[in-house]
């Protein structure tokens, strides 16, 4: 897995590359550093797919957010991705842009 | 007219009336009595011969069986044979009608052609009649009566005879009583049967405080057989000897003969048939008002009797259709419910039964999941002593087949078991084998079974079908302590194994013709692709077509097998760790690039077709590993990664020895709820449940085994 993270101010965004899985997702958690940010968006267009582990490390994300006033987008995630998430039903919770 | 001429007039028409009312009453009583007795005698001598027909036939079935052709055999072989089966007298004669091997010194090298009475049997060496029996007649040498049976071998080049004395016929008949004497047969006509000479009656249970002999019945036994004359009162050569017998205070009518040994005598009451009539003339007695009446009623009675005639003659088909039922019901139960669809076999059979049901059966079941065993078998006789027999026989071959899984050895064990309990000296021919889905590899025994046919190739040429003719030992139940030898044949992917039984090569046409060998492969031949149903098909209506609407003599069986392919199944284990699972991810991918076993047929080509698959199977994989690694405690965990072609689709097999745990259990988390009152966890096991197709837990010498299948498209909910 490879990520990528930019930051422009209060906007944090992060590129991930490849599988997001029980191996990989403490890796991305790791570097998640959400203090003083107001929107953090995930670029999934190269993501391969995501396990439950994955989607764990997004849900603490959504939650830290959604506390803080801000907001999380989730940006261009492949049909298997966005597949996970239709049936765990995070498709109506997170917001994600084809 | 005076009123006393009236009276008188009236008085001389009621007993002009009432006697012929009292004669043709009487005359109508006769008839029907007669009737009766006439028909029930028939049918008892029928059912008779019936049985001792069949036996005789097993007999000589099991002789020709031993010595398999028209050979020159020493007297004492012939001898020992006799002896062996309990048979009076076996020749085998040759295609010129002579006499070539017997047990009687008077026999040898004689003619048949040239007596009127041995004659018959040269129509054995036509190809066509597979018997000829002959009633029982007084044996030439000595006093006894004696019936004749032959069989024919089955190429034609002659036939075996054999001969049983009367006196032979007591064991069979007592064996078969239960049968003969079926109690549901007529309303009130009963059977008696008792020994020719003691008069010991044994037709019936009898309790110990009833008479035992026909003697204590009353009957005069010293006017056997003289005594009597048909109640018609006409007389004659050959009219029926009816006799009167009062037996436990009624009138009853009797008719006796005797068969092997045996007096049987069939009882009618005469309250059966005359108590209308004297019903009648009572009535009219009393009133001659009545007389009129009288006349009407005894019509309605007379159609009465008619009725009662017709129940008689319905309730004796019925029990006939009914033992027919029975063994329908029986030999249909027997046959095992379809397998469930595999990718690497295809499997079709059917049975037709004959109208007179003889013993076929077929059976196939998987030992474990990756061999299959299947067979055919053809029971000896007909009806329903053929049919338990072939419950008896498929349930000890399939209980041994699943406890030695060599064929061999199972055959060789049922065999033993079955020559135990064969009581009615069955036998069966059956083919049995194990497919081996991982090689191919088919171990079969051929108990006397016809050949089955196999065909090779997958493609439309070079489909030639031949036989397999190795044979391994004699048929079942026939010799205790044979030991089969195994036989083997190796099967390519797309190769077709073709099983029947002797009803369809030896189906017959109009003309007499059988079906034959070369036929059956023809109709294989037209066969265009593997395709086991196909197969059976095409073969059945082949046989049908060259029947042309002849009867079918015998069931007719067909079992197919294609071996479709291989299996491409990788193992590995790991280690229950985070280190563990990535490996696991990895070998998922090293499967479908088919780096596991890239000399397998196939693998790469067909792993990079499933491919699709694979993020959605690394999803479930991560899944279900984290899970055991996280909560299970095991030592270890395997994963068994099988990839299948047809239906495509992958199946993971996840084990380990951790501690008991049913994910099919477990609940789904409630997704409806918004998404910051969900509890984090749990997802996994609903994600791995939709994203495949089936999901199976089974926990097997204190392992778990999960087992998921995903097919087709990556999202099927």
């Amino acid at each position: 897995m490879k990520i990528d993270k930019m930051q422009d101010g209060e906007r944090l965004a992060y590129r991930v590359e490849g599988r997001l899985d029980t191996n990989t997702s403490p890796e991305l958690e790791a570097e998640l550093k959400l203090d003083g940010v107001k929107e953090v968006s995930f670029d999934f267009s190269a993501l391969e797919y995501i396990s439950s582990a994955g989607l764990r490390v997004l849900m603490a994300v959504h939650k830290s957010m959604a506390a803080s006033g801000g907001a999380m987008k989730i940006l261009h995630p492949n049909a298997m991705v966005l597949g996970v998430f239709e049936i765990t039903g995070l498709d109506s919770v997170f917001a994600v842009e084809a | 007219m005076k009123k006393g001429q009236i009276v008188a007039s009236a008085a001389v028409l009621y007993v002009a009336l009432m006697g012929v009312t009292w004669t043709i009453g009487t005359r109508q009583a006769a008839q029907k009595t007669e009737a009766m007795l006439d028909y029930a005698v028939g049918d008892m001598r029928v059912s008779l011969d019936g049985v001792i027909d069949t036996m005789l036939e097993h007999l000589a079935s099991i002789v020709v069986h031993h010595f398999r052709q028209a050979d020159a055999h020493s007297m004492e072989e012939v001898a020992a044979v006799a002896e062996a089966f309990d048979i009076d007298e076996i020749s085998v004669v040759d295609r010129e009608g002579r006499v070539i091997a017997t047990n009687d010194p008077d026999s040898l090298g004689v003619d048949m052609l040239v007596k009127d009475e041995t004659r018959p049997f040269a129509e054995l060496t036509n190809g066509v009649t597979q018997v000829v029996s002959q009633p029982f007649r007084r044996h030439a040498y000595g006093n006894s009566r004696r019936k004749y049976l032959g069989v024919p071998f089955p190429n034609g080049d002659g036939y075996v005879q054999i001969g049983l004395d009367e006196s032979r016929m007591d064991r069979m008949i007592s064996a078969q009583l239960s049968f003969l004497f079926d109690p549901q047969v007529g309303d009130t006509l009963c059977y008696l049967c008792a020994d020719e000479e003691t008069g010991k009656l044994v037709s019936k249970q009898l309790e110990d405080d009833m008479p035992q002999t026909l003697a204590e019945l009353g009957f005069d036994v010293s006017a056997f057989p003289a005594g009597g004359a048909s109640l018609l009162g006409d007389g004659g050569a050959g009219a029926a000897k009816t006799f009167v017998q009062w037996l436990g205070g009624r009138r009853v009518f009797c008719r006796s003969f005797l068969f092997g040994g045996h007096r049987f005598i069939v009882i009618e009451p005469e309250d059966e048939f005359y108590g209308s009539r004297n019903m009648i003339a009572a009535a009219m007695a009393v009133l001659l008002a009545l007389v009129l009446g009288g006349f009407a009623f005894f019509l309605v009675r007379i159609s009465g009797d008619s009725e009662r005639i017709r129940a008689f003659y319905r309730a004796a088909d019925a029990a006939r259709a009914k033992e027919m039922e029975i063994a329908k019901t029986i030999q249909s139960s027997a046959l095992p419910a379809p397998l469930e669809a595999s990718p690497y076999f295809r499997l079709s059979a059917s049975m037709m039964p004959a109208r007179d049901i003889g013993g076929d059966f077929y059976d196939f079941f998987m030992l474990d999941s990756t061999h299959l065993a299947f067979m055919v078998a053809d029971v000896s006789g007909k009806g329903v002593t053929a049919a338990l027999y072939m419950m008896t026989a498929k349930t000890l071959l399939k209980d041994a087949l699943l406890a030695f899984r060599d064929p061999a050895e199972a055959f060789s064990r049922a065999n033993a078991e079955l020559c135990r309990s064969n009581t009615a000296n069955m036998f069966l021919t059956a083919w049995g084998g194990v497919l081996d889905l991982e090689t191919g590899l088919v171990t079969f025994v051929n108990a006397g079974h016809n050949p089955p046919v196999k065909v090779e190739g997958a493609g439309a040429e070079g489909r030639t079908p031949k036989y397999v003719t190795k044979k391994s030992g004699p048929v079942l139940a026939f010799m205790d302590g044979v030991a089969y030898r195994p036989r083997t044949l190796s099967m390519n992917p797309g190769d077709t194994l073709f099983l029947y039984t002797d009803g369809v090569t030896e189906a017959l046409d109009h003309k007499g013709e059988l079906f034959g060998e070369g036929r059956l492969l023809d109709a294989i031949s037209a066969v265009p692709e593997p395709n086991p149903k196909m197969a059976c098909n095409v073969v059945r209506m082949a046989v049908a077509a060259f029947a042309e609407g002849v009867a079918q003599a015998d069931d007719q069986t067909v079992l197919a097998v294609e071996y479709v392919a291989r299996p491409l199944r990788f193992v590995r284990s790991f280690p229950p760790t985070q280190e563990g699972i990535a490996s696991a991810s990895a070998f998922l991918d090293e499967c479908f690039g088919g780096v596991p076993d890239a000399a397998r047929e196939g693998a790469r080509e067909l792993g990079s077709r499933l491919s699709p698959l694979a993020p959605a199977l690394h999803v479930v994989l991560d899944e279900i590993c984290s899970n055991i690694v996280k909560h299970s405690g095991a030592s270890g965990f395997e994963v068994d990664v099988e990839l299948v072609a047809e239906p495509a689709g992958v199946k993971l097999t996840f084990a380990d020895d951790g501690a008991p745990y049913d994910p099919l259990s477990h609940k789904d988390p409630d997704t409806a709820l918004p998404a910051l009152e969900r509890p984090i966890g749990g997802l996994g096991i609903m994600m791995v449940r939709k994203m495949t197709d089936s999901m199976d837990y089974e926990r097997v010498h204190d392992r778990n085994y999960l087992t998921v299948v995903k097919r087709g498209e990556v999202f099927s909910k």
